[in-house]
Order: C-alpha cells, then structure tokens, then sequence
C-alpha cells in the first residue's frame, strides 16, 4: 500500500514518517549506544523527536523555505534534524565532519544557512571560527554539549533545549506537526548534497523528495531486496547521498533497522556486535578489511592458515554458481558445508558479516579482486554505481551478478550511451540542479539528459562496465587510450599499497605515483626485521621499495604492454585530506597531486 | 580556569609540613591551600619532594611535623583506605591498576568501596547489589565517555599503549567519586599528541565534574596553561607560589628549577 503511494510519487519524506509511526508504532526504528548500551527507539519515538526539534527550529525563527545544515558524525539527532528541516518546508545540508573551518565556511556560506546543528565541541569550534563571515547565521545548536559550559556565545543553544522549546509548544497542539508535514509537497527541495569536489570547489546539489523517494523504489530496492527484517549499521558520513539514503530515506520506505556506531573508532566492534544483514561500503574499507584478513592471516597458526586456503578454493568453485544465483550442484554442497565450518563461519564472525546477506560496494571503484575475495566467503557481494546528482545509485545487479560490471541500468530511468561512450540518464531520480550554480546545471543536464562524465561500455546482456572518469583518460603519446583507474585499483589490491596515482597523459610510458600502507608495511617490516621509525624512514627505504617493485610487476604482469608500469615512486608522505590531497571521501585529487609532486613525476621521465 | 575569589574556603590546607628519611629531609615546613575547584599544580626539580607531598595526602606517609586539613579535618593519622574514601583520590605516576583486568572492570573495582551491599545479595545478585551494580556502571560509562575509552571498553589493561593506560589510570581515579584528585605526572613518557590529548581531558574534568584537581608535572608548558595556581619545590623547601605567569618571571624559579639564562 505504502509503497504504491510512494510509487505514484506524491509523497515525501516526512509524509512516510508520519505513516510509518502510525504502522509500527513501538517497533524498534533505530539502535545506538549510549553508555556501553545499544538502546531503542521506536517509529513512534523517531516522530516525536522529529515533531520536537521541527518546532523548536520554529521557534527559532525558521520558516518555509530556509535552509539549516548539519555538522557531525552519524548519531539519532543527525537523522532527526535532517527530517525535521524538512517537514517545516526547509532545505537540510549535510557537511563533512572531517571538512576543515575553510570548507565549512565555504559550504555554510553558499546554502545560506539560517541555523547549523553540530554534533560536539571540535565542530562548534570550527562553526565559530567561520561565524564572522556568516551574517545569516542565526543559530548554533550543539547535539552534545561536554566542553562547551564555559562558551559564551549568543549563537550556542543545546540541542536538548530546542527540542524541550518545541515540545512545549506541541503539548498545547498536538496535531500541529503533522499538518505541517502533511503540507510538504513532492517536489519541494528536501536536502542540498554537496559533492565531494575532485575538482574545484563543491557544488552543491538539490535533491527532491520525489527524487530521492523514485531513487529507492525504481533503482535501489529492485537491487537490494530490503525488508522491515533487516538491520544495517550506519557508519558512513551522512552527508553522503548514499548513507543518507540507507540511514535516513530507505528505512521510511521499507521500515527496517538503523543502528548507528558509538564513535568512529569503534566500527569494527560495533559491526561485530549487531552483525548487520546488510553491508553498505566504499572500496577503501572493504579493501582494508581485505588486507587485515590477510594480515592476520600471515601472524596466525598454519593449520588456520591451511583452513583459510581450503576455503579459498571451495569458494572459487562456487562463487560461478553464487554469481549467477542459480543453485550449488550436489556434488559441491559438501564441499561448501566443510568449507563453511572451517573457514567461512569463523572469517565472516571476526569481521561480523555472519549474518550478511549483502555486501554493496559504491562510491568509487573497486578493485574485482578485493569483490571476489568476499564473494569466496559466500556473501553476495554487489557493486552498484551511482552519482549525487542521481539521488544515489543508477545500475545495479538485477538477478545475474558479473565480475567487473555495475550491473544494469535501473529500470526506473532512460539511459544511453553517447557516441563517446558517455553514460546519459534521464528519468524522476534525476537532481532539480545545482543550488546556486546555473552554469554548472546546464552543462551537466543538457536536453534534459544528465551526463555523468564517466565513460562506460555495455556487454550483449545489458550489463554496465565503468572505464573511466571521461577526463582522467589518459592518452600517451603514442594514442593509446588507458583507464587509470583500473590500473590503480589493480595495485590497490596489494595489502602493502594503499594509494596509487598512475600518470602517463602525453607520456611515452605509464608510471605511478604511490602511497604505501603504513600499518601492514610496517607490519612487514616487523616481521622481515627492518628497521624503521616513521612512515618517511620506511618510503625512503630500498628494501621496501624492492617489496613495491615485486608488487608492482604482479600487477604489471596482467596488463597490456601500453598499460604496463614502467617507473614508480613512493611518496615520502601520506596524502591527507588537511593538505587538500584528498576529498572528504578520501578519493585523491589528481589535478593537486599532479602539481605538488611535479617534481617526482618529471625525476620518473628524465631518468629514462 | 574558574574564576577564583579570596573568600572562597580552602578544600584541603597543608600546613608547616615537615617530613624526613632518615638525614634527608623530603620536605620542610611546607605550606599550601587549595581553594574548592581549582588546578593547583606542584611543580620542582628531581627530589624536590613532590610525590613526598602526594603520599602525606593520601596517608602512606605520615609526616613527622605539620598538619594537612581536608575540609577541615585533620587528616595526619588516618589510614590510607579511610583517606580515599573521604573523597581524595589519586592517579598514580606508575599507573595502579590490575593488567590483567579489562578496563570496564578496573574501573568497577575502583568503586568497591561505594558499594554496601554483602555476600550473600552478591552472590544472588539482587535487590541491593543489582541497583549499586547498575548506579557504578552508569557513573563508569560516564567516566569512559568522558575519556574516550569506548573503543578499549573491553580490552585488559596490560596490552593498551602506554598513554591509554595512563589515561585509564585517571579514569580509575575519578571512578572512585573524589571531591580532589591528585594527579603525579600525568604526561610523562607522552608523546606531543598524547599530552595535548591528556590536557584536554584534564580540563575536561575539571570543567564537567567540578573537581578539584592537583598535578604534579615536569611539563612546564602544561602547568602553565592549565592551572590557577602553581608552587614551586626545590629540595624540601617551597620557594615560590602564585599564578602561573607570576611563576614564570620569578627568578628564583628561574635559578632553581629552569635553569639559569
């Protein structure tokens, strides 16, 4: 029923609150933990709150229309603020919490925030820091106010003291909030995403309630399967469309679980101690629990060792199977049974996806191999591809699952590829444009198709394969065309490297530039008995190079004799999202690293 | 730093405190106030007596002359265990707690003497013993949010990092509800990370819990920035106490303890 409204589109986001709050009442909505304690809150907690902080914001003067932006780390009151901007007609903006004072002014600035929500101290500081150049700026509210007594600024109010104001007020009308939100309408601007900005400063992009609500019905759930049995952990920066859609707009549509981590700190531990059925993950930290598999692997004992190996080669005979979501023949159902006592079962409970049904990798792209190895644990494991400026995701696997490919485009929009090999789409999941940016929205939607500036191809069963971001092609001065990025994820795979920047535009050969994985190279180092002191004394060390150059020519060796690696250097320091090396989604910036280590770059041609 | 006015009554007074070991005299006719809910910081060269201080306070020392008043009450004489349960606790130098525990369970332990109930609710674990058990958790928690420890809730101790157990040995201070805390060297051995890090939560105390808090350090940049009152021992003897940018420019300090220019 519900779902068939939302399908005719004239819903929104706080109209589902109201709806689910109604169906589920004392359902559990959402899990955290507050004092070494997951504790509940209901559907029907969810919208009080909600009802509470919108008036509150109220009677801080905001209206229909105004714009408010959030600053923090995931938590409830992140997810409350964000529908409760919404249901009084205003527009909520997500900020990175790693953002430095600089992007936050920026961002603060450009949406024309009225009021901001900050999670804790470090932001408010950030907040203040910036507030002289704000003069729209009305309200600072702080979700958690340890450190802040001795603040004495006009702006800092406590989250609890905005939310006590509005229920106050409610408790004379009840019925207030839901006329309000009621009054919401579909096309409304809900939230402004701003990108990450790989690229020039952020933009930001407005999002509708019909947006996002066609974005999890037509493109999401045919991928993904949700149900009101679900759970999932929300640990991903909210900010982000992708989080914002599992943790905030799907569970309004489908009723399951959010359980948000303590702190960042303890993600490991908190995966282990829900055991989501459903994993959301950006390649890097799939990656990073892939090398810590293998890590942990060379420190424990051989006979777990010759467990992990059976395991490995039980799951390569039936991820073909798993794949193409057809059933195990009898003669390998043993096989899997042993192998999953002995090596499934014990890996998936150590990274706590015993009960994952569902591994989806999105945000950038992954490395096939890192997919494969969670495929061998017998997860299904998906990647999805998708862009901000689609509400989220715009392919996915529908039933057979390819290695290497973002699965089809979703049935809920046009798509095309341009003769270039651009991917087009058009459709309801498409963005309203670029908040204050006329120019930047007319060159994305051109004739009312959006060009994603990623060129893909397409195989004989409809199924997508990313090549590239159209720009970061690189042509080398003998034609060729090469995609780095497939050959920088390749060299992610190894364990000791974490970040690899390949170069070669209108070179004679490729090289690359790379990042090496403190932790585990150190970690070999240890082991190997070289000695080191900082991440400087390691990079700088020709053992360790020797290391890279083995890895490099592994990976070499399954590349094309244009893509081949000819040179490479190892950065003497760690790129870091403060230096502007990286966005707040930790993709690198190449433009900026091109330039800082032009020096490198140009020692790697001359010595040639 | 709270705001200090010279009416407000002294937390704990030490007076004309003599102690020796032997020939070698730790401290001489030593004196000092600490006012309610400041920082008061001692500060001295190697031997200058500081952690002498420290354990007259909290009575594993008893000194051979002088007197130390906490709120009043003589406490020269009384037993270490009656001491800290008065309400001064203390964060040892050579961190104090058991290695083998987890750290949720040394800061549990630290709150035995808060809890009255016997064998016999214990071992049924009702009534009594289930609302005190609850009551210490709750107040531990708000301990372990305070200091960050989330990530290490259930980690033993002995294979935390030098810092974090550090950290946790302040936590198992505070678990125990003091009205003071003397602090000994809470930064030594740290890197500039951990020290600032260590500040903070030192502030953080203070501010949250109301607390009056004593720190022994050697990091001069620290004292400086944290306390409301600073003393300086050398050999014994106090040769100077006051604000702390009052310290820096005295020069007898400067000739005891920052060497002279």
């Amino acid at each position: 029923m519900k779902v068939d409204d939302a399908k005719s589109s004239n819903t929104t986001l706080p109209k589902l609150l109201l709806h689910n709050a109604q169906l589920y009442r004392d359902r559990v909505a959402m899990r955290t933990k507050y004092k070494g304690i997951w504790r509940e809150i209901s559907w029907q907690g969810y919208a009080n709150r909600v009802a509470q902080f919108c008036w509150g914001l109220m009677e801080l003067g905001m209206k229909k229309g105004d714009h408010a932006s959030i600053l923090g780390e995931n938590c409830p009151e992140w997810v409350f603020a964000d529908l409760a901007i919404q249901s009084l007609g205003g527009v909520s903006v997500g900020v990175y919490p790693t953002n430095s004072v600089e992007q936050v002014r920026y961002i603060l600035d450009h949406s024309r925030s009225k009021v901001v929500v900050v999670k804790d101290q470090e932001q408010a500081d950030k907040v203040l820091a910036a507030k002289a150049d704000l003069p729209e700026l009305q309200a600072i509210v702080v979700i958690d106010m340890k450190g802040l007594a001795h603040y004495e600024d006009p702006l800092l109010i406590s989250y609890k003291d905005v939310e006590k104001k509005g229920a106050e007020v409610l408790a004379q009308q009840p019925e207030a909030f839901s006329e309000i939100a009621e009054a919401t309408q579909p096309d409304d601007v809900a939230f402004i995403v701003y990108t990450s900005g790989t690229t020039g400063p952020p933009k930001g992009a407005m999002i509708s309630h019909r947006n996002i609500i066609h974005q999890v019905i037509t493109t999401l759930q045919p991928v993904l399967h949700f149900t009101d049995q679900d759970s999932l952990l929300s640990y991903l920066p909210l900010c982000h469309i992708f989080e914002r859609n599992l943790s905030m707009a799907m569970p309004l549509v489908f009723g399951y679980v959010v359980n948000f981590a303590e702190s960042i700190d303890t993600v490991q531990e908190n995966i282990r101690e829900i055991s989501p059925t459903f994993f959301a993950a950006v390649p890097r930290i799939l990656e990073k629990l892939h090398s810590s598999v293998q890590i942990k692997l060379q420190n424990s004992t051989p006979l777990k060792r010759l467990g992990f190996r059976f395991g490995e080669w039980v799951g390569k005979k039936i991820v073909p199977y798993k794949m193409k979501r057809i059933s195990l023949p009898l003669r390998l159902r043993p096989l899997y049974g042993l192998a999953y006592l002995v090596s499934f079962r014990p890996v998936r409970e150590k990274l706590g996806l015993l009960r994952c049904r569902c591994i989806m990798s999105g945000g950038a792209p992954i490395a096939p191999e890192v997919l494969a190895f969670f495929r061998q644990l017998g997860i299904t494991t998906i990647e999805m591809y998708g862009l901000t400026e689609t509400s989220g995701g715009c392919t996915g696997p529908l039933h057979e699952i390819k290695h290497g490919s973002v699965g089809q485009p979703s049935t809920g929009l046009e798509f095309k590829l341009a003769d270039d090999g651009e991917i087009l789409f058009k459709g309801d999941s498409v963005f309203s444009g670029y908040y204050r940016d006329d120019a930047a929205t007319a060159e994305i939607l051109r004739d009312g198709w959006l060009h994603t500036g990623d060129v893909g191809k397409l195989d004989d069963d409809g199924h997508l394969y990313i090549v590239d971001r159209k720009k970061d092609i690189i042509i080398t001065s003998g034609g060729k065309n090469i995609s780095p990025s497939e050959i920088e994820n390749k060299l992610k795979c190894s364990p000791y490297i974490k970040e690899a920047i390949i170069v070669g535009d209108g070179r004679k050969f490729v090289t690359s530039l790379i990042q090496i994985d403190y932790d585990n190279v150190g970690n070999w180092a240890q082991n190997n008995k070289v000695a080191f002191t900082t991440y400087k004394s390691l990079a700088t060390n020709p053992i360790i190079y020797r290391l890279i150059e083995d890895e490099v020519q592994a990976v070499n060796a399954g590349l094309a004799q244009v893509e081949k690696i000819k040179k490479f250097k190892i950065l003497e320091k760690e790129l870091d999202q403060d230096d502007e090396e990286l966005t707040a989604t930790q993709k690198v910036k190449r433009k900026v690293i091109a330039k800082r280590f032009q020096k490198e770059i140009e020692e790697m041609y001359r010595s040639a | 730093m709270a705001v200090l006015n010279d009416n407000q009554a002294y937390h704990l007074e030490v007076d004309h405190l003599t102690m020796g070991f032997g020939g070698v005299v730790a401290l001489q006719d030593v004196s000092l106030k600490v006012r309610q809910g400041e920082i008061y910081s001692i500060i001295g060269p190697n031997g200058a007596g500081k952690t002498t201080l420290f354990n007259c306070i909290s009575g594993i020392y008893r000194p051979q002359a002088g007197s130390i008043r906490f709120r009043g009450r003589e406490l020269i004489g009384v037993k270490p265990h009656k001491i800290s349960q008065s309400g001064i606790a203390r964060a040892f130098q050579n961190i104090a707690l058991f290695q083998g525990m987890t750290v949720l369970e040394n800061l549990m332990a630290a709150r035995g003497h808060l809890q009255k109930y016997g064998l016999l609710t214990a071992a049924v674990f009702l009534g009594r013993c289930k609302k005190e058990e609850a009551l210490s958790r709750d107040r531990v928690e708000d301990i372990i949010e305070l200091l960050d420890l989330q990530r290490v809730r259930h980690m033993p101790v002995g294979a935390l990092p030098y810092g974090l157990q550090k950290r946790v040995e302040l936590g198992r201070a505070l678990a125990m509800d003091p009205q003071i805390i003397l602090v000994d060297e809470p930064v030594s051995g740290m890197n500039l990370e951990e020290r600032e890090d260590m500040a903070r939560y030192l502030l953080d105390i203070h501010e949250s819990m109301s607390l009056t808090v004593m720190i022994i350090e050697h990091d001069m940049g620290l004292v400086m920035d944290l306390s409301d009152t600073v003393t300086v021992l050398n050999f014994g003897i106090k040769i100077a106490e006051g604000k702390p940018g009052d310290i820096y420019a005295n020069p007898e300090v400067i000739t005891a303890y920052l060497g002279q220019a």
